[in-house]
């Protein structure tokens, strides 16, 4: 699938993953290729993202949203805490 | 004509402004493109937050209560300026602007029903300067380039909306054409309309210079809207997404008026060091021709002492 993870200050990702889990407002889900189309709202917490090279990558969030669409893509924005990333 | 040391000593001054002013020109130039950079870094979340709004908001749904509209009976007026001055008339316009508005609508800036909030040293002196009693202050936000250091700004202006004490806000501030234009504006940002934001949203590409290209970029994809499940609920996922829309409304219109102020001094500073330089060029010409003449005078000095001794 296609991932873009977006926040206000930069593109932290935008490739192909094979998996991405992350912490809902209803639980932690994963998802994986061709997902039914979903809308939904991140809480706190790591998203953690394997690339198709089975490499694992995490990112944390101060909450965000995430939607899923029909054409395997899917596009999370996030808010993330200024002590998680450098300050440049 | 003036003694050489006099002008010496002037020349000497006008090269350090010169220098001075020099100096600010670069750094505002820097500082105006990380605002541009950091306005435009964000466009993707910007533009996928919209693109989440029309399919949320696709079908019949209860607005969440910062979307909805109510009758205004009170206002607050937000004046947006710059912290430090040496800017051209970047502040005085945005001043100009708000008392503009102010004599035609025919405000009594007195009258409890209106609330000012200034953003800048310069908005907070002039408010004080007309006696007009000040709600809320920020300063520093000349430097601000990160969402978590505006957000309280925003969040302060949309509780105020959510606690009913105010029911619409204007806002002046100054909108980015160029690195050589920049215009005054006065918008309407509560209640909140979709369109104004989604407007906001594209202009934050210049219209021209560097960046501009971005503009022939598309990047709305309303192909076929699928069928979504929405988690919790289409009105839980709206209000979120509704509170995150006004907070980059404001990360952006900060963002543009630091990339404006910036594009005012970088002119202004522009325009005080190539007088500097005119002006140094004609003190140096004042100064040897001063020169000039000492030492023309101090040779026929020598040359009629020594006639007169071989005489």
């Amino acid at each position: 699938m296609k991932l873009f993870i977006y926040s206000l200050k930069n593109t932290l990702f935008e490739s192909e993953a094979e998996s991405l889990t992350c912490e809902t407002v209803n639980g932690q889900i994963t998802i994986l290729n061709n997902h039914e189309p979903l809308i939904t709202l991140l809480k706190d917490g790591v998203i953690k993202i394997i690339d198709k090279n089975q490499k694992a990558s995490y990112i944390q969030t101060m909450g965000g949203f995430l939607e899923i669409r029909g054409s395997n893509e899917v596009r999370c924005i996030i808010d993330q805490n200024i002590t998680s990333q450098n300050e440049n | 004509m003036e003694s050489t040391q006099s002008i010496k000593r002037r020349l000497k001054s006008i090269k350090n402004i010169g220098q001075i002013t020099k100096a600010m020109e670069l750094v505002a130039a820097t500082k105006m493109r990380k605002s541009q950079e950091a306005a435009l870094s964000s466009r993707n979340y910007a533009y996928t937050a919209l693109d989440l709004l029309a399919r949320i908001s696709g079908q019949e749904i209860k607005l969440p209560e910062l979307l909805r509209q109510r009758e205004v009976k009170r206002t607050a007026f937000v004046i947006l300026t710059s912290d430090k001055g040496l800017a051209g008339s970047f502040n005085s316009s945005v001043i100009r602007l708000f008392e503009k508005y102010i004599k035609k609508e025919n405000i009594n800036i007195k009258d409890e029903r209106y609330y000012f909030i200034a953003i800048g040293k310069k908005a907070i002196a002039y408010l004080q300067s007309k006696g007009i009693k000040i709600t809320e202050k920020f300063i520093r936000a000349g430097d601000f380039t990160t969402p978590e250091q505006i957000n309280p700004i925003s969040d302060s202006i949309s509780t105020g909306y959510l606690g009913k004490k105010w029911d619409e806000v204007l806002l002046f501030s100054t909108y980015f054409i160029s690195a050589l234009k920049q215009e005054v504006f006065a918008r309407k940002i509560f209640p909140v309309e979709l369109s104004s934001i989604k407007k906001i949203i594209e202009e934050i590409i210049p219209k021209t210079g560097k960046f501009s290209d971005l503009a022939n970029k598309k990047f709305f994809l309303f192909d076929k809207i699928d069928e979504y499940l929405i988690e919790p609920s289409q009105e839980l996922a709206l209000k979120a997404l509704a509170e995150h829309l006004i907070r980059m409304q404001f990360y952006h219109l900060i963002l543009e008026t630091n990339a404006s102020e910036h594009g005012a001094r970088r002119m202004a500073m522009k325009n005080a060091s190539d007088n500097a330089e005119e002006l140094s060029e004609s003190l140096n010409l004042l100064y040897n021709k001063s020169r000039q003449t000492n030492i023309t005078k101090e040779i026929t000095e020598i040359v009629s002492g020594t006639e007169l001794l071989n005489n």
